[in-house]
């Protein structure tokens, strides 16, 4: 267990070890911050002066390993805009994302997983259908799609709730709506197709032949079995939560860290960029890793599988 | 370079490395552990052994398509260039190997002629069409089945394919990896008559790996037994097949039904093999009826027998210890 | 979950006969945003950019529009079905370049890592676990912002948007082809691996791979239309469905008809394709899930 549990954190941590990378070469590489900061037609002492004080002037290499043993100590570095830690500012963000994030999963898990279930115990049914159908155009449409539309008919239109801010709860219902609905879909469509292959399975078909009730077929034996693949999309919803937060924070302009990366991106601020992408990546590594432990705990059978054909 | 031998293989071992489970430690399976071969040109070896025991990984080595951990292979007296290489590919027209199923090794979407036709192509040989045309009437298909794609033929037509695309560049070494197991019984016979009936006339060597017999003895002229990554004995088919001096070879040909003898057949005892744990000693010991003390400790090694000269790997058959009872 | 529904679920689905409704939809839907796409020059009325200051935020026909603008106009009184068709014409040209070349890097490089083996094997799948790890959009949107976004850049960014599905399918089925099976039969015989892989792999693993493009391509019209929505991928004067949005959303009270065209169109595209692609898994390729 114990060479398990080894290797996975070895896999997780050379991931976040190229994540750091990527970030670092993209952002680096792709011009010099210091005259997007200043401006192009700041005066040259002031660029030189700038460049001094956040250590541009080095080699790159250095400054990379600068930056990774800096990382290491915890230390993120500091907005270039308004020269405060990047991790403050992430971390100043972090609850207005989790306030949408955490009850948009909950509507995902609760409409998601039952209505995906039903679809398959029902299959090629009325309910199939519908759920079939809705899950796709669930999934087909755009999340900034979705957000306007319901701006345009329960803000504008109806008047109900407000469209943008973040003063009260009743900001938040519709970000959160937003955002619910398509990873239902996604995860209904998941949910069913794992339940079909499970009931599909020759002891499921063994099981109710031998006269176990039909209840006890799909509670005992069949939803175990079809929570191993679900678990993984899960687990995925879990590590993309800050992904999926950029666009809809962007929609109603909810102060939220997806919202500060667009804004970091847009002003080239380093630091802030690169905390984040860390905090998404160590997001996904740590979801994965819970998904490759829960996996185990599913099924033995995996325990003994050896990675890769 | 007349008198070499065609194919001489020396001390072959190849080991994988097997890791049961994610948390195992990883073990060497040691799959052919220390075979030494030789065929002449024209020849037939006959290659026999249980599941398991390292037959078509042998085959492989001598093909040159992995290479040995130790030993060496030596082809027309040159050593096996590395897997990969172009001298290696080159060589590829010398030595060709016919696989168990053929459908596997036939490619789905590519019509059979095509496929016949393109070792002519790699080797960039000339006539294709015509060369084609010959290779499948002589391993009795009709020229125009050469449009056809390899589902639409019977199993025994597409085992025919895979031999007339082996022939393609007239190989002087051909590895048969169980040709004829994945056949139904009559078309079987018929395999192996054609495959008889052209190495007479184009005079190919063959390693015929089967663990049928009765097959092996028809097409060999010698024939090796393996057990456990080793050849444990080795001689002329018909003495080996009639009077085998191994035990393990012994158990082997009494499982042959035959419906004139009546003989008893020995059942083997004990766990099958497992390459990964190997045993001291004779490695087939656990499983020996006429097993006596030294064999859980000295390692027999392959040597003439007394009597005959048959190459067998046994204290109690190369008469060094009395067996414990009659076999 | 009633016990009455026991039989019906463990009897084999009854085979639909013909082709079901929604496919026939999305085929003649996706046909239409082809020739749309191809024809934008004959179809559309106007150019995407021509101004006609005397109709400024005028509405759709039937909301109280006028005849020459169809579908409205925008607040400098461009034409939305012209920009529309503009529009349809430059995502779908990023999706499918984008698509084929995710394609293709992915399965070049697992069939490099399939190859190979090894180091290079363990290189390409740590870069599959790095891509896994990243959402897409994230890694898109620092790319984009910092690289500036080249009309080039931004498909070649897209095309990088799934490649490690295509890599480890490519990878898996080269493996399995090559331990056992044609692949090994045709290397024995002296093939060069270009021949191995281009004459060989590609055509029998083709089927699959088609089916994962069919699933990325709706996937990519939607991270277009989002980074353009974002003010992050296509740039004006140029047009996409995304951007559309993202410039309507401004006008969301007083001109929604600017947000809701373009809004449509991305919805049925992909809802298109996603059931095509559904149905065209199921006959081709019933192992993939
Ligand atoms: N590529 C491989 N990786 C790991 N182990 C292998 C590999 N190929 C063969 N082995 C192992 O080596 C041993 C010998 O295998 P081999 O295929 O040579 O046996 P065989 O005599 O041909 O058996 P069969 O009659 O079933 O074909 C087996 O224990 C097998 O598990
Ligand atoms: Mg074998």
């Amino acid at each position: 267990m114990l060479r398990f549990l080894g290797f996975r954190l070895l896999r997780a941590a050379v991931t976040i070890v190229l994540v750091v990378s990527f970030a670092f070469l993209v952002l680096r590489l792709s011009g010099d911050p210091a005259q997007i900061i200043m401006g192009a037609d700041a005066p040259p002492e002031a660029v030189a002066a700038f460049r001094q004080a956040w250590g541009l002037e080095e080699p790159l290499y250095v400054q990379y390993l600068r930056y990774f043993g800096a990382i290491l100590r915890g230390d993120l570095g500091r907005s270039m805009r308004d020269g405060r830690e990047a991790i403050t500012l992430v971390a100043e963000r972090i609850p207005a994302t989790l306030a949408l994030t955490v009850p948009a999963l909950l509507i995902k898990l609760c409409i998601g997983i039952p209505a995906g279930i039903t679809a398959a115990l029902h299959r090629n049914s009325l309910i199939d259908r519908a759920v079939m159908v809705l899950a796709v155009a669930g999934f087909t449409v755009p999340s900034f799609v979705l957000g306007l539309l319901l701006v345009l008919v329960f803000a504008v239109q109806l008047g109900w709730l407000p469209s943008g801010g973040q003063d009260s709860w009743r900001h938040a219902i519709l970000p959160i709506v937003t955002m619910g609905v398509g990873g239902a879909a996604v995860l209904a469509r998941f949910t069913r197709s794992a339940m079909l292959e499970v009931l599909g399975q020759p002891y499921i078909r063994t099981a109710s032949a031998k006269g176990v009730p039909w209840r006890a077929v799909v509670w005992g034996h069949a939803l175990p079995n079809a929570a191993i693949p679900t678990v993984t999309i899960i687990g995925f919803m879990v590590g993309s939560l800050i992904a999926g937060a950029v666009v809809v924070e962007s929609v109603f302009s909810w102060p939220g860290v997806g919202r500060l990366l667009v804004v970091a991106v847009a002003n080239r601020d380093l630091a802030v960029v690169q905390c984040i992408l860390l905090l998404v990546a160590a997001t996904m590594v740590t979801a994965n890793l819970v998904v490759d432990l829960l996996y185990g705990a599913l099924d033995p059978r995996l325990r003994n599988a050896v990675r890769g054909a | 370079m007349r008198d070499l031998p065609l194919l001489a293989a020396e001390g072959l071992v190849r080991r994988y490395w097997m890791r049961r489970g994610v948390f195992g430690r990883p073990a060497a399976v040691r799959a052919v552990d220390g075979v030494s071969l030789t065929l002449e040109r024209g020849r037939t070896l006959g290659l026999v052994g249980e599941s398991g025991c390292g037959k078509s990984t042998t085959g492989r080595l001598v093909l040159g398509l992995e290479a040995p951990d130790a030993g060496r292979v030596a082809f027309e007296g040159q050593p096996m260039p590395p897997p990969g290489t172009p001298a290696w590919r080159a060589l590829r027209a010398r030595m060709q190997m016919v696989f168990q199923d053929p459908l596997g090794a036939l490619d789905r979407r590519m019509t059979v002629g095509a496929q016949v036709a393109e070792p002519l192509e790699i080797h960039g040989l000339p006539d294709r069409a015509e060369r084609v045309a010959t290779l499948l009437r002589e391993v009795g298909l009709r020229p125009d089945q050469g449009r056809q794609y390899p589902h639409e033929l019977s199993g025994g037509q597409r085992q025919r394919a895979v031999l007339a695309r082996a022939l393609a560049t007239d190989p002087a070494l051909l590895v048969c990896d169980e040709p004829i197991s994945a056949l139904d019984v009559s078309i079987q016979a018929q395999v192996m008559n054609l495959l008889v009936e052209l190495q007479a006339r184009l005079g190919t060597a063959i390693l015929f790996v089967s663990h049928d017999l009765r097959a092996v003895r028809q097409v060999s002229h010698r024939v090796a037994v393996m057990y456990l990554g080793r050849i444990v004995e080795e001689g002329e088919p018909d003495a080996v097949l009639q009077d085998p001096a191994h035990p393990y070879a012994q158990a082997l040909v009494s499982a042959i039904p035959h419906p004139g003898r009546r003989q008893r057949r020995i059942l083997l005892a004990g766990d099958p093999p497992n390459p990964a744990d190997r045993p001291a000693g004779c490695a087939f010991h656990p499983r020996c009826a006429a097993a006596v003390p030294m064999c859980a400790q000295a390692d027999p090694v392959l040597k003439p027998r007394a009597g005959d000269g048959r190459l067998v790997a046994c204290h109690v058959a190369q008469g060094d210890v009395r067996p414990r009872k009659a076999a | 979950m009633s016990e009455a529904a026991l039989p019906v679920t463990l009897a084999p689905p009854a085979a639909p006969r013909g082709l079901p409704a929604l496919v026939v939809f999305a085929g003649v839907w996706l046909l239409l945003m082809l020739g749309i796409a191809l024809l934008a020059d004959v179809v559309s009325p106007y150019g995407y950019t021509a101004l006609d200051l005397r109709n400024r935020l005028s509405p759709p026909i039937g909301f109280g529009g006028v005849a020459p603008h169809p579908l409205g106009t925008d607040e400098l009184g461009r034409d939305v079905l012209s920009r529309l068709v503009y529009s349809i014409r430059m995502s779908l040209l990023i999706a499918f370049g984008a698509t084929i070349i995710g394609a293709v890097i992915g399965t070049t490089l697992g069939f490099l890592a399939a190859h190979c083996r090894g180091v290079v094997d363990q290189v390409v799948l740590a870069l599959v676990d790095f891509s896994a790890s990243l959402p897409f959009l994230i890694l898109a949107l620092s790319v984009l912002a910092f690289f500036g976004n080249s009309l080039t850049l931004f498909v070649c960014l897209l095309g990088l948007h799934a490649w490690e599905r295509y890599a480890r399918i490519a990878r898996g089925l080269a493996v399995s082809a090559g331990a056992q099976g044609y692949a090994a039969a045709v290397r024995q015989l002296g093939a060069s691996p270009w021949r191995v892989y281009g004459r060989h792999v590609l055509p029998n693993i083709a089927s699959t791979l088609i089916v994962s493009m069919t699933l990325a391509f709706p996937e990519i019209i939607l991270l277009e239309s989002g980074l353009s929505f974002l003010g992050l991928g296509v740039q004006p004067p140029e047009t996409s469905l995304g951007s559309m949005v993202g410039y309507g959303r401004e006008y969301l009270t007083r001109a929604p008809w600017i947000l809701l065209s373009p809004a449509a169109v991305i919805v049925l595209t992909t809802f298109s394709v996603s059931v095509l692609g559904d149905w065209l898994r199921d006959r081709l390729d019933p192992t993939l899930r």
